[in-house]
């Protein structure tokens, strides 16, 4: 394989799955919110743990979202560390 | 749409079992029956047969089987030691390597017509990715014993209230976002290649989506092995 293709994948790889992890948090937030809400205290707190689940839902998805992005940027410093040792 | 053409299932059916016509089957052999789980089988099977050919004799100078092996197993070797290290590479290999030969091959074959992605359905993905998320807490526990509870309290005091129910909430939906990526990619490249067929495939319209889909396989069962990596090296390293 190419270097540009293996490069590509792993660009690919690294940032492909940042929309949907994204996603992923905040549909958790949520759920987790509209469960509090509906099953655990019947409706009496309702709207109220439906709204905070989602805004914790939201600080999760930018959470994770910074971790994939330092995580990248850790990785290339090491990555090119290890070229310059080369030669 | 049309039904597509399931080979094994039309095998199964004429030897007399019953093929689920839903997604999932009622009783029992229905269920080992349905085609995600008959497809998953073969997979298996190939794999098995495939590295058992190339692989029975081992020779000093390897040849051509052998060396599409080595450099395979030894890329994968190099990559994982490079994101987890030494020690854990050795002890987790096999795990998940096979994930990765596995998802490779599932994702591909549904390319062929006549045959089927097991990855397209949701209850293969969530299987891999439930033993992956189990498997990376097992490593931090082991790492850390039951100091590991400090990876989901952040890095002060009195962040707890905030950052805990925000790294629970980012943890569980590693399970979500891992497993659903997976389903949905395959299950839209088997559809979308579907609906082409019954289209336009005497034209050769789905001729691209599949160039795309090959591109999509191995991309999906890369993303899948280097999550996994990551998440592992991340359980073992230290809290921030």
């Amino acid at each position: 394989m190419s270097s540009f293709k293996k490069e590509m994948i792993h660009l690919l790889a690294n940032y492909g799955h940042v929309g949907f992890t994204f996603v992923a948090c905040i549909f958790i937030g949520l759920g987790g919110g509209i469960i509090l809400d509906q099953k655990v205290f019947d409706g009496s707190t309702a709207p109220w743990f439906t709204f905070i689940g989602l805004a914790f839902g939201i600080a999760a998805g930018f959470k994770s979202l910074f971790d994939i992005l330092w995580r990248v940027k850790k990785n290339d410093g090491k990555n090119d560390g290890k070229d310059d040792g080369r030669g | 749409m049309e039904h597509p053409i399931l080979f094994i299932s039309i095998i199964l059916e004429k030897l007399g079992l019953p093929v689920p016509h839903g997604f999932v089957g009622h009783t029992f052999l229905e269920q080992i029956c349905a085609p995600y789980m008959t497809y998953t089988w073969l997979v298996m099977a190939f794999l098995f047969i495939v590295s058992k050919l190339t692989l029975g004799n081992l020779e000093m100078i390897p040849g051509g089987g052998q060396n599409f092996w080595e450099i395979v197993i030894g890329g994968m070797d190099d990559f994982f030691a490079d994101n987890m290290g030494r020690e854990m590479t050795d002890k987790l290999f096999p795990m998940i390597a096979t994930f990765a030969l596995y998802i490779a091959v599932a994702n591909l074959i549904g390319l062929i017509p006549g045959f089927m992605s097991p990855t397209s359905s949701i209850n293969t993905t969530l299987a891999l990715t439930i033993i992956v998320w189990i498997t990376h807490h097992v490593i931090g526990f082991r790492a850390h014993g039951l100091n590991y509870y400090k990876h989901f309290i952040g890095p002060m005091w009195w962040l707890i209230p905030l950052m805990l129910p925000i790294e629970l909430i980012s943890n569980f939906a590693r399970l979500l976002s891992l497993s659903i990526r997976l389903f949905g990619n395959i299950m839209a490249k088997e559809t979308l290649l579907g609906i082409l067929f019954m289209l336009a495939g005497a034209f050769f319209a789905p001729l691209p989506i599949m160039v795309l889909g090959v591109l999509v396989s191995l991309v999906q069962a890369m993303v899948f092995v280097l999550l996994t990596v990551v998440y592992i090296a991340q359980a073992q390293e230290h809290a921030h």
